[in-house]
């Protein structure tokens, strides 16, 4: 039998999984853009300095070539090490780095859990104590990590002019709430559950949909456990939600380089935009089609908004 | 610490938010270090402040009139048709060509600050708060959230921070649209990948495509006369036959070569186009394609028709329905001509108009190829097809790359390579390449000369150019060392031209500039008198 507890637990998980499969889904169809991409790219094999394809002639002819290794490269050391930040801003990198590894390891270590009691439930029991080093081992140095980094973010965030003023109400109290949901994480580990027992526990009775016991939770670990769910709603329907952002900026924006050739994909997409109605109000647009107004240019009339 | 500007103060009714000041710019190196080696800072006059905006810096970008209502509900329409703007720049329809990137930028920020010092305005002004890449994107993003999400209407400040929308507000934000050259060097460092340049070229988009608001030289006199008149210096094909026959007389006499540059030839596998700034500003550069294109046995032709014979596409930078149109007659010339490909001479923005961002507003037989002319100009050099020495340029070179071919278009190694070896004095500008810094006469300021907009563009905007040149030519900077930057693009040796100019670097430091094509004609072996003057 579930108990509400975890009935809120599934819950947080599933909208947090919707909400961001939705923010995945608006984004990807959205319709195709101009292109707009920011060198060095990645993929093109001349990325050493910078190159494209467009260093070559016959552009068409050309057997475009992929480094995609590269391109891994590249994604892998923005993602777990922020590279852009550590070269042009070190002092936030110092707090955000260790925030966003630590939140990782935190990751990590739930995967770890759950892995953990598919374990058990398999009855592949030799490998529970490996899986036990390491929830141990992510869980430790993921928590103290985010926990400091988080801090250090709060306090560069309120104490430097230049992140205070660009931040409205809202920023500061996401940083408020991730902090509250490590502290008394921190805490209930520290004092409740140093092994990570309960919280295996509480995992295994989700995982085995409560055919395995619920551990009895002490007040602090249910006060983190309710605030951990709730910022699993919250999250999604936030800025924190970044890497939903940062995966498109590069991917289909600044490292978008394909080529518009007759025949393509990326034509039959352009020639659907082409139809989109332009109803912007400036006196050179006509109101028609794209390829409508590029075809035949109104510029008979120059008047500009008069109040 | 706090600062004079905040964000909300945008908003503010006052007569200037900022004033600049000669001592808050970024110092120069050696000779500009000492105080009195460069021109004084001016005020407006103080007519241009009834009929102008110069409630943001002083400067005027938008050279048409932006009255001021009158009355309450005058402010209200100009507020209501601001939001109509904004809301088409967020619609699919309307705005398919940027929605997504814009999208991103405004939603995913993290106000982390990590693009401000990659911004050479920023750090040229000696970090003016208005001119933070995150300022003027904040400013729209804030409005985009209080105005238009629902989280904004419920909650207010607390989810779109502090922001009041009202003429100033709207009036400052054009202008600061125009204090941004779209360099897109805070792009590259930004670990979101969130795009300040773009925000600025997305609100210019919006002033011009809703409310008809943008600087002359890109409007009326740029895209409008361009498509019109066939240019947007105004040169119609008769004129431009003209020049063509004067261009020929000139290289019959400078080099004594007979050349009949080909003209509407059907046929050919390339249709070259130049900024047509190159036939009226600098002849040369014309003329040493057109002699090495012959030497090179390429086939190529130029085009007469309306267009055809100018490769600027203002466009690009403030209006996506005028960049369609352009963008469009451009590739019509081409098919008529019935050429395999269009090559953009020597022009930054032509290059990134017409190669990168357009190719995706054609299609069908609108669709031909378009390619730089960078990697067929090395092709000659490296196949020898030209008989070049070395020692014929013998003086210190540096290179300047146009943000628009190199940053935005991945050609980067082809007019270096040529540089190496054909100028045993060639040294870079750091940074270069990908990271190099815009000449400050991106996204229009160039041609943008109306009033005081020029004084901000070579104190502001080519101030950290100006740096690099002067640092690359420390080891040789006396005047009587003639040296030479080489850029080539129009309208960065434009944005060049009025820097030495203003600075008189030409004669207190011995800089001259010119494009690269003209170092190829003058490394030529067999023509006698130097093709590049530097007196
Ligand atoms: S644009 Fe990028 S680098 Fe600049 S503040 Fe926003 S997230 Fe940070
Ligand atoms: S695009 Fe260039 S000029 Fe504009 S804000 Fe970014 S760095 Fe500054």
């Amino acid at each position: 039998m579930l108990t509400p507890l975890q009935i809120s637990s599934y819950l947080a998980f599933a909208i947090f999984v919707v909400v961001v499969v939705w923010k995945f889904v608006k984004y990807a169809t959205m319709p195709i853009h101009l292109r707009w991409e920011l060198y060095p790219v990645p993929h093109e094999p001349e990325h050493e300095h910078g190159g494209s394809f467009f260093e070559h002639q016959n552009i068409w002819q050309l057997e475009r070539k992929h480094d995609k290794l590269n391109e891994l490269k590249e994604m892998f050391e923005e993602m777990l090490f922020i590279k852009r930040m550590f070269q042009n801003k070190r002092d936030l990198w110092y707090v955000s780095w260790p925030f966003h590894a630590g939140v990782y390891l935190i990751l990590v270590w739930l995967a770890l859990l759950f892995i953990r009691a598919v374990l058990v439930i398999a009855g592949v029991h030799s490998l529970v104590p490996i899986a036990d080093a390491l929830i141990m081992i992510a869980g430790a140095i993921g928590v103290i990590a985010a926990t400091l980094g988080c801090l250090g973010l709060l306090i560069k965030r309120v104490g430097s002019w230049e992140l205070r003023e660009y931040s409205a109400g809202v920023e500061i109290f996401n940083l408020l709430f991730v902090l509250a949901v490590l502290l008394t994480g921190l805490f209930a580990w520290i004092k409740f559950d140093p092994n990570f027992n309960i919280a295996k526990e509480y995992m295994l009775s989700l995982v085995s949909f409560g055919s395995q016991p619920m551990p009895e939770l002490p007040k602090p670990i249910l006060v983190h456990l309710i605030l951990l769910e709730l910022l699993f709603i919250y999250i999604p329907f936030t800025k924190i939600a970044h890497y939903v952002g940062k995966y498109y900026t590069f991917h289909t924006v600044l490292w978008e380089d394909a080529i518009n050739k007759p025949g393509s994909e990326v034509e039959r997409k352009v020639k659907r935009c082409l139809q989109f109605r332009v109803s912007w109000s400036a006196p050179h647009i006509a109101g028609r089609t794209w390829a409508e107004e590029a075809a035949n240019p109104k510029l008979d009339v120059i008047e500009r908004w008069k109040p | 610490m706090s600062k004079e500007v905040r964000i909300k103060d945008i908003g503010k009714p006052s007569k200037q938010l900022i004033k600049l000041r000669l001592e808050d710019l970024m110092k120069l190196p050696p000779p500009y270090d000492k105080p009195g080696e460069e021109p004084e800072m001016t005020e407006p006059k103080e007519e241009w402040r009834e009929k102008y905006i110069t409630e943001l810096d002083g400067y005027i970008a938008i050279d048409v009139p932006f009255e001021k209502p009158k009355t309450k509900e005058e402010e209200q329409r100009l507020i209501q048709r601001f939001l109509e703007g904004l809301k088409k720049l967020l619609d699919k329809e309307n705005n398919w060509t940027f929605l997504q990137p814009l999208l991103l930028s405004l939603e995913f920020c993290a106000k982390c600050q990590t693009c401000n010092d990659a911004c050479p305005i920023y750090l040229s002004s000696g970090k003016k708060e208005i001119y933070r890449p995150t300022y003027r994107s904040e400013v729209l993003r804030r409005i985009w959230k209080r105005y238009l999400t629902p989280a904004g209407k419920v909650f207010g400040k607390f989810v779109s921070g502090d922001i009041e929308l009202n003429w100033y507000t709207i009036a400052r934000l054009a202008e600061l649209a125009y204090r941004c050259t779209l360099c897109r060097r805070c792009t590259q460092v930004c670990p979101i990948g969130v795009d300040n340049g773009l925000i600025a070229h997305e609100i210019r988009k919006l002033f011009s495509q809703e409310m008809g608001v943008a600087p002359k030289a890109l409007h009326e006199l740029g895209t409008v006369q361009h498509l019109r008149v066939g240019s947007s210096t105004a040169l119609t094909p008769e004129g431009f036959k003209d020049i063509i026959e004067f261009i020929e007389d000139d290289i019959k006499e400078r080099t004594g070569k007979n050349i009949k540059i080909p003209v509407d030839e059907k046929g050919a596998d390339i249709l070259l186009i130049h900024n047509a700034g190159e036939y009226l500003s600098w002849p040369e550069n014309p003329a040493a394609f057109a002699i090495i294109f012959e030497e090179a046995g390429i086939s190529w032709t130029l085009s007469s028709e309306l267009v055809g014979y100018d490769a600027v596409n203002y466009g690009v930078w403030y209006d996506d329905v005028q960049l369609a149109r352009i963008a469009r007659k451009h590739v019509e010339v081409a098919r008529k001509l019935d050429v395999n490909r269009i090559v953009v001479g020597e022009c930054g923005h032509a290059h990134k108009a017409l190669c990168v961002v357009a190719d995706r507003v054609l299609a069908d037989e609108y669709n031909i190829p378009r390619e730089s002319c960078m990697p067929i100009l090395w092709d000659i050099v490296r196949k020898k097809k030209l008989n070049l020495d070395p020692e014929k340029n013998n003086f210190p070179v540096t290179l300047h790359d146009p943000c628009n071919m190199v940053r935005l278009m991945g050609v980067v190694e082809p007019q270096r390579k040529i540089l190496r070896e054909i100028c045993p004095q060639f040294r870079e500008m750091e940074p270069h390449g990908v990271y190099n810094y815009c000449c400050g006469g991106g996204s229009g300021f160039a041609i943008m000369t109306s009033m005081n907009f020029p004084e901000w563009r070579n104190k502001v905007a080519t101030r950290m150019k100006f740096k690099q040149i002067l640092t690359a030519f420390q080891d040789c900077i006396d005047p009587s060392i003639k040296k030479y930057v080489c850029a080539p693009c129009s309208n960065c040796k434009g944005a060049i031209r009025d820097m030495l100019d203003h600075y008189q670097a030409t004669m207190k430091c011995g800089i001259y500039y010119g494009g690269l094509v003209e170092l190829m004609v003058n490394a030529m072996v067999d023509i006698e008198e130097p093709f590049i003057e530097m007196f």
